[in-house]
């Protein structure tokens, strides 16, 4: 029989042995979990809506604007229908359950009357680009177009582009009063945090009705 | 051409592009940040003052920036979007030519995030150019609602609304300030001396109106402006429109997997040297 210092010998080597073959597989599969930020790709076309271009709101104009139907922004191939927003139970922002489709908050002005309409819509899904992917590409000067129900078409401008920290989003900014037509795109960006499985971030798109 | 001078004119041309873009810049509204800018309407108010033509001049242009022709008295222009600075609203006679003596004219400083309302205001033989800074908020879940009196037929008026007294014997050619009023639509009554008018008007919550009283020419009429609007209730907080499918992945933690690796390495020492110690040690038995 084989001294005892023996078999614990044979019993260390196969245990480190196993050790080391689960650490190289550990190993192996968290560096497969790693993936680089999805590339921002080329914009699909998305053509300027036709249509009668809804008129700038005077001060006297009895505020009917009709409901937006659709979204078109050309300039980062956005095409989309527009959902209906509301709050949730807990008294924020409504997000659409679709991360293909944006939404119009019914709180908020609609486009083309006096204020600011308020027009969210999901950066991505769990797998991939959602519609309002390529909002953070959008730059002072261009256009974004609303289609409403009449078929006029509310003709916006953007001004600003702005990302802010979630814990510092401006409320009075976003859904205040506006003095004449404006329209706010909200989405996420900056950094994902997957321990609440959100993002750090919002992007805000500021835009003002052009006749 | 040297190579120098070759550099001094690309840097030449580089500075005259960097400023003919500078300029363009200074030139459109609608490409400064949303916090630069500020906004103003035009408004004829004075009775018995005939149509004018107003100019509003950026203040060292003599090129005006608007001009909003044959404005009669009532009429209130919609806002209009402008950089922050200094502004020269003109009056002239409607039809007077753009280089000729305004009959009126007076400055304004426009501060970013800030609206106003510059009106002809009195009778014409007192008419004067007034500078009206309008608001751009409203308490919770109210209404916010001012008068102008600008009826020259009754000289002082008293306004009521949402059962509340908004203007007292307000005389003529007088603004109140702004009142938070409960939102609704209500039966706003303008009263003067001889003349009363009633017209039903809706306070939208979140929104912020001016209530001008005029002559129609001979009875009292009311008309609304809405200043401001905003959304009706705001939501809370931010808005979350992301699930992480297009974010950047660091992976799993890689510290653990190296740990056990080690340590399986340390076992595998140990084993080989016990190994080594148990074979030296049957040699010598032997």
């Amino acid at each position: 029989m084989a001294p005892p210092s023996r078999v614990i010998a044979a019993v260390l080597l196969l245990c480190g042995l196993l050790a080391l073959s689960v650490a190289a597989c550990g190993f192996a599969i968290a560096r497969g979990d790693a993936r680089p930020a999805t590339p921002l790709g080329k914009p699909s076309f998305a053509p300027v809506p036709p249509g009668k271009r809804a008129p700038v709101p005077s001060a006297t104009a009895i505020q009917a604007a009709p409901m937006p139907v659709s979204l078109v922004i050309p300039a980062i191939g956005i095409s989309t229908s527009l959902i209906q927003l509301g709050l949730t139970a807990s008294g924020q922002l409504q997000v659409p359950a679709s991360t293909a489709v944006a939404g119009w908050y019914t709180g908020s002005p609609r486009p083309g009357a006096t204020g600011a309409a308020v027009i969210a819509g999901h950066i991505d899904s769990y797998q991939g680009p959602g519609v309002f992917f390529r909002l953070r590409l959008m730059r002072p000067g261009q256009r974004v177009y609303v289609r409403r129900a009449d078929g006029s078409v509310a003709v916006f401008q953007v001004t600003a582009v702005h990302t802010y920290l979630k814990s510092q989003f401006p409320t009075d900014g976003v859904y205040g009063a506006t003095p004449n037509s404006q329209l706010r795109l909200i989405t996420c960006g900056g950094t994902f945090d997957p321990a609440t499985g959100h993002y750090l971030s919002n992007v805000i798109v500021y835009a003002t009705l052009v006749g | 051409m040297s190579f120098s001078a070759k550099a001094v004119r690309l840097a030449k041309l580089a500075a005259a592009a960097g400023l003919a873009a500078g300029s363009l810049m200074l030139a459109a509204p609608a490409a400064s940040a949303s916090g630069g800018v500020g906004w103003l309407r035009l408004a004829h108010l004075s009775p018995n003052t005939p149509a004018v033509d107003v100019y509003l001049y950026s203040f060292g242009n003599p090129s005006a920036q608007i001009v909003l022709h044959h404005v009669s008295y009532g009429t209130v222009s919609g806002f209009e979007q402008v950089p922050a600075g200094e502004y020269t609203v003109a009056m002239r006679a409607a039809g007077a030519a753009a280089s000729s003596k305004p009959v009126l004219s007076t400055s304004i400083d426009v501060i970013a995030g800030h609206a106003y309302t510059v009106a002809g205001m009195g009778p014409y033989s007192g008419l004067r150019l007034q500078v009206i800074p309008d608001r751009l908020t409203t308490p919770k879940g109210k209404a916010l609602v001012r008068v102008i009196q600008a009826s020259l037929q009754e000289q002082k008026v008293t306004v009521t609304a949402a059962g509340k007294t908004i203007a007292d014997k307000l005389p003529f050619s007088d603004v109140t300030a702004f009142q938070a009023v409960s939102p609704g639509t209500w039966a706003v009554h303008a009263a003067g001396a001889t003349e009363s008018t009633t017209a039903d008007i809706t306070l939208a919550v979140g929104t912020i109106h001016t209530i001008v009283v005029l002559d129609d020419p001979s009875r009292l009429a009311l008309d609304d402006l809405t200043d401001a609007a905003g959304s009706k209730v705001l939501p809370a907080g931010a808005a979350q429109t992301g699930f992480g499918g297009t974010a950047p992945r660091p992976g799993g933690p890689l510290l653990p997997w190296v740990a056990i690796g080690s340590a399986g390495l340390l076992l595998i020492a140990g084993g080989a040297t016990r190994l080594r110690r148990a074979r030296v040690l049957a040699i010598r038995a032997r």
